[in-house]
């Protein structure tokens, strides 16, 4: 681990811990949940982007993060099993199904990978649609958090998302992270040094799954209520705003996304602005204006303060 | 032996529509390697333009045919002005990359189905129909609008065939698509080829939406319905290939037709969608399309 790496572990493990901090002081319903969402769509986008590593754009996000939701919900509400379990279950399933999903499809790319993933969420949206142990149409209610961690379900969430982006982060460092970057540049070379490239990007697939999935859980828990038509493939296009605005090429890129998007359409909500003109505006403007994103943004202008400083 | 026929007829109908859709959706691919996730939006302007327009018409005292016709054109025309402006204002910028001209459309589409909501409302207009009337064939009863959806597909699939094989603009087309660098070095202005296609395929998109008006129930959201079953037709039949989005759109109608008469509409979706997985797999590149 080289020092960079480390120093950024640790700003990242101190910001997680000031929020978590944050969070307990905040006694406003709204406000908590405000920050609950922020950290679940970071955690979605961030997934998004993983999968990015492997320079595949991966639109069944939508499907994991539901397949974690059913997941915990089943497991809760059906099974009637401890909170702490179908938690985990949510990680676990979606994950599973990612492994299937990736070893069956990753085997195309480019668009059409992409348009797998597309079809893929919304036959898994219209799978849960024809269930009736899951409540078909209508979805699953009643998915609480145990009483005892109610009040600190915030804080909670905030940790559990913190973990995952610190892992993703490590991950993305690790000797595995830079073999998913060698496929996204070129995998013949990749394939050339011995490297099963197919198990690989598999792999990293089914990591991406899993962060999805307990994104996927940490919903189900805070929304009470799930039902088919929140995961169609708009939670992966609202996921990419995220990705977009923030910056794709650093990991703080759709963290940073996510708390903006997230706290500006609140804005526009209580402008009695419909949320997709906004989302609409925030993708075309960027794609447009700053390609980069906010992270892009800031490194020109750091660039630029370094030219000066140096004339 | 009837409920066959009717059967086959209304999957040619719904067909037809989808052979324009995914027409413009693969001549858009094949000259710009590019998705156009928008293009679902050329068909809800025009219709709901239609939709809109059409009452004003005859409230002031045209009769039905000529309404039609000036409303038919101001959608269309509304369209292609869209189309102009996307491909000047953002998509000629993202030629040939795949993931930003795929995030800058589902942008659009957004945008504009946000912008439709806000203006027209959620509510599901009815369009009354262009010619009334049925005739009987084979003991199976056809209304005159649907013959006349399905002459106009043809009439304008055999036209951009036509356009396509014989003429200088088209065959340019073909060159671009297969090798846009080797097209150019031949001398085609590949910038203009790619507008023209481009524009082409929004006429087909705007094409659809107007003869699609009276048929359909037109809500802000029903272009991006038939884009996904376009989708699923080009990707079926093979991106960039003009005899495989024909093939793949009817096969599409036929699977709707029975499958909704047979199970129902979501069990169509379903088969339709896991057909689409299947046909990647194996055939990534779709029945008909090179390579």
């Amino acid at each position: 681990m080289d020092k960079r790496e480390q120093q950024s572990l640790a700003k990242g493990t101190i910001a997680v811990l000031v929020v978590a901090a944050l969070s307990l002081v905040i006694k406003d319903g709204y406000t908590s949940n405000l920050i609950i969402w922020m950290a679940i769509a970071a955690l979605i986008a961030s997934s998004l982007r993983f999968v990015l590593l492997i320079g595949e754009l991966n639109f069944a996000t939508a499907a994991f993060v539901g397949l974690g939701a059913y997941g915990a919900g089943v497991v809760l509400t059906i099974l009637e099993w401890p909170f702490v379990i179908a938690l985990v279950f949510s990680g676990i399933v979606a994950a599973l199904i990612g492994f299937l999903f990736g070893y069956v499809t990753l085997k195309v790319k480019g668009p059409f990978f992409l348009l797998i993933g597309f079809a893929f969420t919304e036959v898994v949206r219209l799978i849960y649609t024809k269930i009736d142990i899951i409540g078909s149409n209508s979805g699953m209610v009643g998915i609480f958090p145990p009483d005892l961690l109610a009040p600190y379900y915030p804080t909670f969430a905030i940790l559990v998302v913190g973990i995952m982006l610190l892992m993703l982060y490590k991950i993305e460092n690790s000797h595995l992270g830079k073999t998913f970057k060698g496929i996204r540049d070129n995998d013949q070379v990749v394939l050339a040094v011995g490297i099963n490239v197919h198990m690989i990007k598999v792999l990293c697939l089914t990591i991406s799954a899993f962060a999805s999935g307990i994104a996927g859980g940490l919903m189900a828990f805070v929304n009470n209520v799930i039902s088919p038509g929140d995961f169609s493939f708009l939670l992966s296009t609202f996921a990419l705003a995220y990705l977009k605005v923030g910056g794709e090429d650093k990991p703080i890129g759709p963290i940073l996304g996510a708390i903006l998007l997230v706290a500006l359409s609140t804005v526009a909500l209580s402008f009695g602005g419909g949320d997709h003109i906004f989302f609409g505006i925030a993708i075309v403007l960027t794609v447009l204006l700053m390609p980069k994103g906010i992270v892009g943004l800031y490194d020109k202008w750091r660039q630029h303060r370094k030219g000066e400083r140096a004339a | 032996m009837e409920t066959f026929i009717q059967l086959v007829f209304t999957g040619l109908q719904i067909g037809a529509v989808y052979v324009l859709f995914s027409l413009g959706l693969t001549l858009i691919f094949g000259v710009m390697k590019v998705v156009n996730f928008a293009h679902g939006q050329f068909f809800t302007m025009t219709a709901l333009l239609i939709a809109v327009i059409l009452p004003f018409f005859t409230a002031a005292g045209l009769s039905v045919l000529p309404a039609y016709i000036l409303a038919v054109l101001i959608g269309i025309g509304a369209s292609l002005v869209f189309g102009l402006i996307l491909y000047q204002g953002g998509l000629r910028f993202f030629q040939r990359d795949l993931e930003g001209s795929f995030i800058l459309t589902v942008g659009v589409v957004m945008l504009m189905e946000g912008i439709f909501l806000h203006y027209f409302g959620g509510v599901v207009r009815a369009v009354p129909p262009f010619i009334e009337g049925s005739v009987n064939f084979l003991g199976v009863n056809i209304t005159m609008q649907r013959i006349l959806l399905i002459i106009v597909s043809m009439v304008f699939t055999i036209i951009l065939y036509r356009v396509l094989g014989s003429t200088k603009i088209g065959k340019a087309m073909r060159a671009v698509s297969i090798d846009h660098e080797a097209a150019m070095l031949q001398g085609v202005q590949y910038k203009k080829i790619a507008f023209a296609g481009f524009m082409i395929a929004t006429f087909l998109g705007a094409l659809a939406g107007a003869i699609m008006a009276p048929l359909a129930m037109i809500s802000p959201t029903v272009g991006s319905d038939y884009l996904v079953k376009g989708f699923i037709a080009v990707i079926i039949g093979g991106l960039g290939s003009v005899p495989g989005a024909i093939v793949g759109s009817l096969f599409i109608g036929m699977i709707e037709s029975f499958g909704g008469f047979f199970y129902d509409p979501s069990i169509a979706n379903i088969a339709m969608f896991a057909l689409v997985m299947i046909t990647l797999l194996v055939r990534p590149k779709g029945l008909l399309g090179n390579g």
